[in-house]
């Protein structure tokens, strides 16, 4: 008989083992037995394991764009079943972009789809993004955070005007910052005032729950 | 730092390498040493008599006279000059002639012209001379080469086509340093420096294992030098497999089993630096990891040492206190037989 554990075991699995088919299959089995929300949750967590072997060299970045690919797809499956109005993580949303003058995308990409499946509405501005699309972005989409991204030390300041720009704009009480890239470190973020810095992809989600305060 | 704070960031720096690449932990008295060197007064250290070792340099044909951002020191001299210097004033125990973009791809069009200065360096020099470029498969995909960035065909979800991509461009990149390497060794050269690795991920290190597999063959006494880019092959396949190993992933101790496969004779084991830790962490992590390449390679292994690897500080160029305490480091306590 398949129990809710049993069924939050084979969607967890299923993802970890970067598997579309397994995992709409785990997902049409679990609507009889969970909740709408706690499938998503299974599968973030699922996606989080995904993470973590991602950053110890166990899996790769097409592991992870399949997984990723893989959970929305279950996520799509379920859609109709979530209340309306959406539920209590989905709303937050998260504005993230590579500094205007750095064209490296595949980190920042890596994070986005990975807080993406984790419930937030990522709007992703792509790479070598001006400081004001970031702002602008956030006041149109009322925006809880920002997520920048630099590769490079000669455009990460790009990172501290932006959090200059929020203070000046009077937003920056109303919307974390975090920063990373390869020459951002936690004493950079202090530095300029960003409220949070992530080493690797499941870093920045875990950050992001706890500056979001949603989880 | 206080000898305590040192010895606790070796230990933290080796448990770090020794749980991510599942090899074994340093000694305790090998965490002394590593420290003991490390406290050695003086900005230069040397090792200990009898644990000389030869050193080999890349790219040294254009270090004097480079100036172009990278460690260049920006002389006007000729890359004949460069190398001359590096063997009979800064005793180089081999050299290697390189392009200036030191990408084999672009080597290409101008073959003829590397050809002629591998014929003239070899009538002038004495120490073995390797050709050396790097794989450097990047230079394959759009907008540089003819195939689909598998970076945006992921982005895209095609992961399919982007496998499909990474497999074409290594095959291309394969005969394309095959065909490099025949006309050098037709010019003289005494053999290849493959330098950088990996640095495209598993397709550029698969494409490498190729070359050296199809050089041997044909060339059977031609020495065939390969170092790495990074620590770890990153997966940017995923999939792909040499004689039955799959490529993602692979630490060092690893890559120097297939390199011994395919036919290199020479591995040279890369450990990358972390900027956010200190010196000790990251000696105690680079020496953790290249005492076992050395243990389980078939073949000599020579570190590379310079700029944020090695257990040296990320810099243009490397104070001579950090350079010359971690390669007596990887001497005397991983027992590397080349730098």
């Amino acid at each position: 008989m398949t129990t809710a554990e049993s069924s939050k075991n084979e969607l967890f699995d299923a993802i970890v083992a970067y598997n579309k088919d397994r995992v709409v299959a785990a997902v049409e089995k679990a609507r009889n037995v969970l909740k709408p929300q706690e499938i998503i949750d299974a599968l973030a967590l699922g996606m989080n394991e995904v993470g973590v072997r991602f950053e110890r060299g166990r899996l790769f970045l097409p592991h992870v764009m399949v997984a990723a690919e893989a959970m929305t797809a279950g996520v799509k499956l379920i859609e109709g079943d979530l209340p309306k109005g959406g539920g209590k993580e989905g709303t937050a949303v998260i504005v993230t972009g590579t500094v205007e003058g750095d064209v490296h995308d595949i980190g920042k990409s890596i994070v986005s789809t990975m807080l993406q499946c984790s419930g937030y509405k990522v709007f992703d501005l792509g790479r070598d993004v001006p400081i004001r699309n970031f702002i602008e972005t956030v006041k149109a989409e009322n925006g809880r955070m920002i997520g920048m991204s630099a590769l490079m030390t000669t455009t990460m300041q790009a990172q501290r005007e932006c959090i200059e720009m929020l203070v000046e704009e009077g937003l920056r009480n109303n919307v974390k910052v975090m920063v990373g890239g390869a020459p951002a470190t936690q004493a950079w973020a202090d530095k300029i005032g960003a409220d949070g810095y992530g080493e690797n992809a499941s870093e920045a989600v875990s950050k992001a729950n706890a500056l979001l305060g949603v989880k | 730092m206080k000898k305590s704070q040192i010895l606790d960031d070796l230990q933290e720096g080796m448990n770090d390498a020794a749980e991510l690449g599942s090899v074994p932990a340093l000694s305790s008295d090998e965490l002394d040493k590593l420290a003991e060197i490390l406290m050695t007064p003086g900005r230069m250290v040397g090792v200990e008599t009898g644990m000389e070792v030869p050193v080999t340099h890349d790219i040294g044909t254009i270090r004097l006279d480079g100036d172009q951002g990278n460690s260049g020191v920006g002389i006007p001299s000729s890359r004949l000059v460069g190398m001359m210097f590096h063997e009979r004033a800064m005793g180089a125990d081999t050299m290697e002639l390189g392009h200036i973009d030191y990408s084999f791809k672009p080597v290409k069009p101008v073959i003829a012209n590397e050809m002629q200065a591998m014929e003239v360096v070899q009538q002038n020099m004495i120490v073995p001379i390797l050709y050396g470029a790097m794989p450097n498969m990047g230079l394959y995909y759009t907008p540089d080469g003819p195939f689909e960035n598998p970076g945006d065909l992921m982005k895209s979800f095609k992961i399919k086509e982007a496998q499909e991509m990474t497999e074409k461009s290594a095959e291309h990149l394969t005969r394309d340093m095959v065909w490099i390497m025949q006309r050098m060794m037709k010019a003289g050269a005494d053999g290849v420096n493959f330098d950088t690795t990996g640095a495209a991920g598993d397709g550029d290190f698969y494409a490498t294992l190729n070359a050296v597999e199809q050089l041997r063959k044909q060339f059977p006494d031609m020495y065939i030098e390969t170092g790495m880019a990074g620590e770890m092959v990153l997966g940017m396949h995923g999939e792909l497999k040499y004689k039955g190993d799959l490529l993602a992933g692979l630490w060092p101790h690893q890559q120097a089993k297939l390199m011994g496969k395919a036919g290199s004779n020479i591995f040279g084991p890369v450990v990358n630096t972390n900027t956010s830790k200190s010196s000790p962490w990251n000696l105690g992590r680079a020496v953790t990891f290249v005492k076992a390449a050395v243990k389980e390679s078939p073949i000599p292994c020579h570190v590379n040492m310079g700029m944020g690897v090695g257990g040296i500080p990320m810099f243009e160029t490397p104070t001579v206190d950090a350079v010359s305490h971690a390669s007596k480091a990887m001497v005397e306590v991983a027992g590397v037989d080349g730098i």
